[in-house]
């Protein structure tokens, strides 16, 4: 099962809490899936998509890593 | 049958770097002076409401109203602590606010304080996160600079903001600073350092976000007949409302649109009986640069999307049709959280009363804008000269 949506924005945590000390630098999007909900997740790539990328994920994870789905952009 | 609410003293600590003082101090600091500032008698006080965010978290400290009143001398007293993250203290004046205009108190102390210097950055960002939802957003990474990296990230895609009109809020802020004595930061910064400052959550740098501060804000609240008695150089609070908005950056519908700060302002205009044209100061929540654009376009003294471009074009004068953060706000005066609220109310009743060291030429309707977590609990306050 995959979640599929449209990024909505994104930034590049440079400076994180205790807990994702080990993960920073990193990405987070903000995305709309496809029904309307609003999600946070990661992305694969240190640099963000542009906003508007339509962005993919394996469902299930408590924060889904994102990929730009091919041919999309 | 309900009272005017009147704020009858001010008191303030400076803001900024204060190592050794603890909690109790700054708040006793504050206290007093605001006490003296109103002329009434500390026996006459019943209620203490002390607005503070991460004091157990930074300090260990906890059970602030009963322990600040203890150390004002104040026994017979009903003291307690309100949170309501960085809107802490100005939702402790709403509470206080609605007693007095009851008439179930004659006089209320508000106090707001926080320490929140002297600690490892990582733990200063934890307590921080500490009003973000944890199992939905702070699982992810979520911190307040990322919070509103996405909100400006957004803002500039939806309406062509410029990194240039950003930073220049941060400029004016500055520049603010450095006439205000109480303000943690009073030297100048120029465009150029704003726009090349370290990245802290992209496109947020340094010097787009508000400092770590301390420090402590105190009002004393009364109604119109002992305001008089006492004679106090009191301002009226022409409405006290506190709202909440989306809990969640994900609850949003719109990240450059903060519906609390809409919701709260728009209840605020009606029960003043005025509108955004005609506050002639404001004191809002600019925790980053990029607030001050949103929060001043969901008041209502600009357009959607027209913040950017009004407050480049808006100089520190002070003659302007309104003034925003003559303080230097929370990125120059400085953000000690729970105390913000009351700080900002301390900042306006000066102004309302003409003893403000940037003093806006004829301010005769004040307001505040003061948001806690992702713009999840918001108050504003409406002041008005006597």
């Amino acid at each position: 099962m995959s979640i599929l949506g449209t990024v909505q924005s994104h930034t590049v945590v440079r400076v994180p809490d205790k807990a994702h000390a080990s993960m920073a630098p990193f990405v987070l999007l903000l995305v709309e899936l496809a029904g309307g909900r609003r999600v946070l997740g990661h992305f694969d790539r240190a640099e963000p998509p542009p906003i508007g990328a339509h962005v993919i994920a394996d469902a299930g994870k408590e924060t889904p890593v994102f990929r730009v789905v091919e041919g999309s952009s | 049958m309900t009272t005017a609410v009147m704020i009858a003293g001010v008191g303030s600590t400076k803001f900024g770097v204060l190592p050794g003082r603890s909690l109790q101090s700054l708040a006793v600091e504050a206290a007093r002076a605001a006490l003296a500032d109103s002329n009434i008698p500390p026996s006459r006080i019943r209620s203490v409401f002390v607005g503070n965010f991460v004091g157990g978290i930074m300090t260990g400290q906890e059970l602030l109203g009963p322990i600040i009143a203890a150390d004002l001398g104040l026994s017979n007293v009903a003291a307690v602590k309100i949170e309501a993250a960085c809107a802490s203290s100005s939702a402790a004046v709403r509470v206080g606010h609605d007693l007095i205009r009851a008439g179930a108190e004659d006089v209320v102390l508000v106090v707001g304080v926080e320490r929140l210097t002297g600690a490892p950055r990582d733990a200063l960002t934890t307590a921080m996160t500490a009003a973000i939802d944890q199992a939905i957003e702070g699982s992810a990474g979520l911190t307040f600079p990322g919070f509103w990296g996405m909100v400006m990230a957004r803002h500039m895609h939806l309406y062509g903001t410029t990194r240039e009109q950003v930073a220049a809020v941060t400029v004016k802020n500055r520049q603010f600073g450095c006439g205000n004595p109480l303000a943690q930061y009073q030297k100048p910064v120029t465009l150029e350092e704003v726009i090349t400052s370290p990245p802290i959550s992209d496109p947020i740098r340094r010097y787009d976000c508000c400092p770590a501060t301390d420090g402590a804000a105190a009002l004393v609240l009364t109604n119109e007949v002992l305001a008089k008695q006492y004679g106090a150089s009191a301002v009226r609070i022409a409405a006290s409302v506190l709202s909440n908005g989306p809990a969640r950056i994900t609850d949003y519908d719109d990240i450059t649109t903060h519906d609390g700060t809409v919701r709260a302002s728009k209840l605020a205009y009606e029960i003043a009986g005025v509108g955004p044209n005609d506050i002639n100061v404001a004191e809002l929540h600019d925790c980053f640069s990029i607030a001050e654009i949103v929060d001043s376009e969901d008041l209502g003294f600009f357009p959607k999307g027209e913040g950017g471009p009004s407050l480049l074009g808006m100089p520190s004068a002070r003659n302007s049709k309104v003034v925003i953060n003559p303080s230097g706000g929370l990125l120059s005066k400085g953000h000690p959280t729970g105390a913000t609220g009351c700080g900002q109310l301390y900042e306006v009743a000066l102004q309302l009363r003409g003893r403000h060291p940037n003093q806006v030429t004829n301010a005769r309707l004040g307001l505040t804008h003061n948001g806690g977590g992702t713009a999840a609990a918001v108050s504003v306050h409406i002041l008005e000269s006597r």
